[in-house]
């Protein structure tokens, strides 16, 4: 291999390790649980690529100077140093007929050794070549048997330098320097502000209805199959989000009914703690306001969450609520949407460093503000709390 | 679990790198899946096998290679480095078109996944009422469809009008009738060049990847979701929106039905424009389409796709509704 082409191999071989590292450190040390849901394979692939691009890496250092299959055919040893200092040698790539007639007139393997000749041999007398110029508005100083080697071998020093920082750079930095958690600008961003308790396309996931007591200790999989369970809905409503979803922004005038549900059925079904509150996340907060039957049940009893705090924006003149909200993932932490609801205490809300995890002891109540039906917890406690092992739901 | 430091504050530059992370982790094996196979391509495959394979005549190539993703199931990130060895070893730009389209629609795992997000599992019992997966069936099909078009339209363009010079360059020529027999390159050397291929293919890969990562994390954590709430009730901007989410969200297509089930605010044939815009161009596929394609061609991907799929999903949603059993 020639100087170039072996620099290009050592950083190629470099950068795919750097990939590999991210990769491996982020799932070995377990930090990988706040990017990726814990289901499906998403947080294993990061595994098995960091380890298979570890493997190419290696092989690729340790067969440096192995015969290359690609090059014999097309003897790439003695090549880039000549075609990156001339201009010739490529023109005959543009003779192409339509498609499948391929103007090579060359076949495989020979006709590039033709061209080298030809390089070198007019190494002087190739600048009308140059002037038709048509192929070096690609920033690449393409070769003619380029096709093994990619960006890198093929662009000008300025363009690989460019390349590598791209390659480099922006992983190695948020590697080093993402917190792992949102700051409350993305979560606003991302529709902190904006719930739409009328909505109910995740709603079998976090409704009272679907979960017993034991399922709720081991929370369902998402996307796992609800089980249909004595007081289910019937399995359109749910599985048609859109007839109910179509008309949500102009909004039910009031929560869907999904058939009996009663204080009996909330108590069997969701934990309580020692003090008799009702222990809820979030989410399943949220989705009470969609069901009549559930809210009718659970409204004046006591509940009981934790999650992270901010201050709220909405209907909050008089400055007695605060906004409690958690994250929920589908596939990744891209995709990650806040569901939150308003804490109300009645007087001048306690203040809190925004993001601090609280747990929250209240009632529950329901108002109508503006065209939907506000889920409140009218709280008699609350108070800073540790965050829990995942800090997004999955 | 070990850390290197302690984590930094939350800050808006901490957002977009989290957000940058997620999406890399979520992409990148795929990447990685894709050049290995890439690299196996353009070592081991015989090109003539290929000729031999698909049918002579270009449009029904061109109608197969649509359903080549049930075969050789890949997302878009694994299939744009797949699709360029493929055309050097003498697939059709057709139907290398067509394939790198409809594969990472027209495939199990996402007929899976769709499935299971939009909750079709349950409505199917048996052949009888597959119409009652209404997303799955729509998505797949119309993925088909707009993926075999295309190809149809690329079919009247001579390769150099569309792939970047350097791509065009690489392909092999048919070898003459009276051509001495390619001598034999013994194994280790084929592995060695495949190897040398997948690192090459990845880093040119991972690099249009990064970028389009970057512009979507910065779009993702930094502009204000809720501006998409707003076009969504409007019947007219409905699917425009939900288009140009699709393009900045740049989801994988084995994942991103699980993000469109619960958009509340968008009808059906603005989740399918969605599901099937989505997997075919995005900001990261924009980038990494440049790697193969002329800028000119990608550019009219663009728009051809947006304005296609546009028209075509809300007809295509009654069609299939139809279908569906009372």
């Amino acid at each position: 291999m020639s100087g170039p082409r072996t620099i290009i191999h050592f950083l190629s071989i470099l950068i795919l390790l750097l990939w590999s590292a991210v990769l491996l450190y982020f799932h070995l040390s377990g930090r990988v649980a706040a990017y990726l849901p814990p289901d499906g394979i998403f947080r294993q692939m990061v595994l098995i690529s960091g380890i298979g691009l570890a493997v190419v890496a290696l092989f690729n250092l340790f067969t440096t100077n192995a015969e290359d299959a690609g090059c014999e055919a097309h003897g790439c040893d003695h090549d880039h140093s000549h075609d990156h200092q001339d201009c010739c040698g490529h023109h005959h790539g543009h003779n192409h007929g339509p498609e499948g007639e391929s103007g090579h007139t060359h076949h495989e393997g020979c006709g590039h050794d033709h061209d080298h000749g030809h390089s070198h041999g007019h190494h002087d007398g190739c600048g009308h070549d140059h002037d038709h110029g048509h192929h070096h508005d690609h920033d690449h100083d393409h070769s003619s048997h380029d096709h093994s080697h990619g960006i890198l071998a093929e662009s000008s020093w300025p363009g690989r330098i460019a390349a590598l920082l791209v390659l480099s750079a922006p992983l190695t930095w948020a590697a080093f320097q993402s917190p792992d958690r949102y700051s409350a600008n993305a979560i606003t961003n991302k529709g902190l502000y904006n719930p739409n308790y009328n909505d109910t396309s995740n709603a079998d996931k976090f409704t009272l209805r679907t979960e017993t007591a034991e399922t709720k200790a081991e929370r369902p999989k998402p996307n796992v199959t609800p089980q249909p369970t004595a007081p289910l809905p019937p399995p359109a409503q749910f599985s048609q989000p859109d007839a109910v979803v179509k008309a949500s922004p102009k909004a039910p005038e009031k929560a869907q009914s999904y058939g009996s549900f009663t204080l009996e059925d909330l108590k069997k079904q969701v934990p309580q703690s020692k003090e008799g509150n009702f222990i809820l996340e979030v989410p399943e907060i949220y989705y009470t306001a969609g069901d009549a039957e559930v809210q009718k049940a659970i409204t004046g009893q006591p509940v009981e969450t934790t999650a992270q705090v901010l201050p709220e924006k909405v209907n909050n003149a008089d400055g007695h609520r605060l906004r409690v909200f958690r994250m929920l993932v589908q596939c990744c932490a891209a995709d990650a949407r806040p569901y939150s609801v308003p804490v109300d205490f009645g007087k001048k809300a306690p203040e809190f460093k925004d993001m601090t995890w609280v747990k929250v002891v209240g009632t529950m109540t329901y108002k109508k503000e503006g065209d939907q039906m506000v889920p409140i917890i009218e709280a008699t406690k609350i108070e800073e709390t540790t965050a829990p092992a995942d800090a997004m739901i999955y | 679990m070990f850390l290197l430091a302690a984590l930094p504050e939350p800050s808006r530059i901490g957002d977009v790198l989290m957000a940058f992370l997620s999406i890399l982790f979520e992409g990148a094996p795929y990447i990685m899946i894709g050049t290995v196979l890439s690299g196996m391509i353009a070592a081991f495959l015989d090109s003539k096998l290929l000729d031999r394979v698909l049918p002579k005549n270009r449009v029904v190539a061109t109608f197969t290679a649509g359903f080549l993703g049930l075969v050789f199931p890949v997302c878009e990130c694994a299939v744009v480095p797949v699709i360029r060895r493929l055309v050097q070893k003498g697939l059709p730009v057709s139907c290398a078109v067509t394939y790198m389209l409809s594969a990472p629609i027209m495939n199990p795992i996402v007929a899976i996944s769709t499935l299971t997000a939009f909750k079709e599992f349950q409505l199917v019992k048996g052949f009888g009422d597959l119409g009652n997966a209404t997303m799955t069936l729509s998505r797949l099909s119309l993925g088909y469809l707009v993926a075999v078009i295309v190809g149809l339209i690329v079919l009247r363009f001579r390769p150099s009008q569309i792939l970047q010079a350097k791509v065009v360059e690489g392909i092999s020529a048919p070898l003459p009738q009276d051509a001495p027999p390619a001598p034999a390159k013994n194994f280790n050397a084929k592995l060695v060049h495949a190897m040398r291929t997948a690192m090459g293919d990845f880093l040119d890969t991972a690099m249009y990847f990064t970028i389009g990562v970057i512009i979507t994390s910065v779009f993702n954590t930094q502009v204000n979701q809720s501006i998409l709430d707003t076009v969504a009730s409007s019947e007219w901007m409905a699917l425009p929106a939900i288009m140009g989410l699709a393009m900045v969200l740049s989801l994988c297509s084995t994942s991103d039905a699980f993000i469109a089930a619960p958009m509340a605010a968008f009808s059906m044939a603005a989740k399918l424009a969605f599901l099937v815009f989505g997997p075919m161009m995005d900001i990261k596929l924009l980038f990494m389409y440049s790697a193969v394609f002329k800028r000119r061609v990608v550019m009219a991907l663009l728009i051809g796709l947006f304005i296609l799929i546009g028209c075509l999903s809300e007809p295509w949603m009654i069609v299939i509704q139809k279908l569906a059993t009372k």
